[in-house]
């Protein structure tokens, strides 16, 4: 893949994330595509992602993906963005992540994603340890 | 135009130089404007108080290694992921998953941006161990 397709890939994938478009996710991520997150430490498959995905947004009334920054190379990319949501109670607020994408034949085979969750229950605005 | 074995050098002497503790090839590897960020504060650090926090780090930590180096080069810098192992002073073995992203100009890093999870640092740091905001890697 050349270096604008990894990023057109890479856009499409956080556009999909951000307009909630399921059909579009499944088609960018590779059957076998593996996720893993450094807060479970864990590898998770495409199938878990796009099941858990309605769940992830759960108390959410909006995501974007604000200010990209994206970095390629000959199979992957690294993106850094920061993460803002508007819960259904108002409250805004923003998460600093890291991803770094493999890539094979025009769709995503592996996701590495790192934040920090101690920022987490602040960006949902919502009391520590809540659930 | 330089080559991506050149960047990979780099990378390597970086984290290379924090192991075996070697200050002066560290040092090298920074550019003088360089400048460290982190996802736990959103800060960006200057290079003399990373390196002098380093250096501190040092005095606290028997050993450190970064174990399961995963490099890419792209143009203007490089990503490098890894688990860092820390022993302790007082024995305490911690480790944490950090994503380290880099540019690079003439050679050395100018800026560096680097991810990890504080809500973990119980696995990383030694119970009750107050510097609790010490970045992992750099």
């Amino acid at each position: 893949m050349t270096d604008g397709e990894i990023r057109e890939l890479c856009e499409t994938f956080f556009d999909a994330y951000q307009d909630r478009r399921l059909d579009i996710l499944d088609r960018v991520l590779a059957d076998d595509c593996i996720i893993w997150h450094n807060v479970f430490g864990r590898d998770t498959t495409k199938a878990d992602n796009l099941a858990g995905f309605a769940d992830s947004y759960r108390g959410q009334r909006r995501r974007t993906y604000d200010d990209r920054i994206v970095d390629t190379f000959h199979d992957g990319f690294v993106i850094r963005y920061q993460l803002r949501g508007v819960q259904s109670s108002g409250h805004t607020g923003s998460l600093w992540i890291c991803i770094v994408g493999r890539v094979r034949d025009g769709r995503i085979t592996r996701i590495d994603e790192y934040m920090d969750s101690s920022k987490f229950y602040q960006w949902a605005g919502i009391e520590e340890g809540a659930t | 135009m330089r080559k991506d074995w050149q960047t990979l050098e780099l990378c390597d002497r970086f984290f290379d130089s924090i192991e075996q503790r070697d200050h002066e090839a560290l040092e090298s590897c920074y550019a003088p404007e360089a400048v460290i960020w982190h996802s736990h504060d959103c800060r960006y650090q200057p290079r003399a108080e990373n390196l002098a926090m380093l250096k501190e780090s040092a005095t606290t930590q028997q050993k450190v290694r970064y174990r399961d180096r995963r490099i890419r080069v792209f143009e203007g810098g490089f990503v490098q992921q890894h688990r860092i192992e820390v022993t302790w002073a007082n024995g305490f073995k911690g480790r944490m998953d950090v994503c380290f992203v880099a540019y690079v100009r003439n050679g050395r890093i100018s800026r560096a941006y680097e991810y990890f999870d504080t809500g973990q640092v119980d696995r990383f740091l030694p119970p009750n161990d107050p510097a609790v905001a010490t970045p992992p890697a750099s």
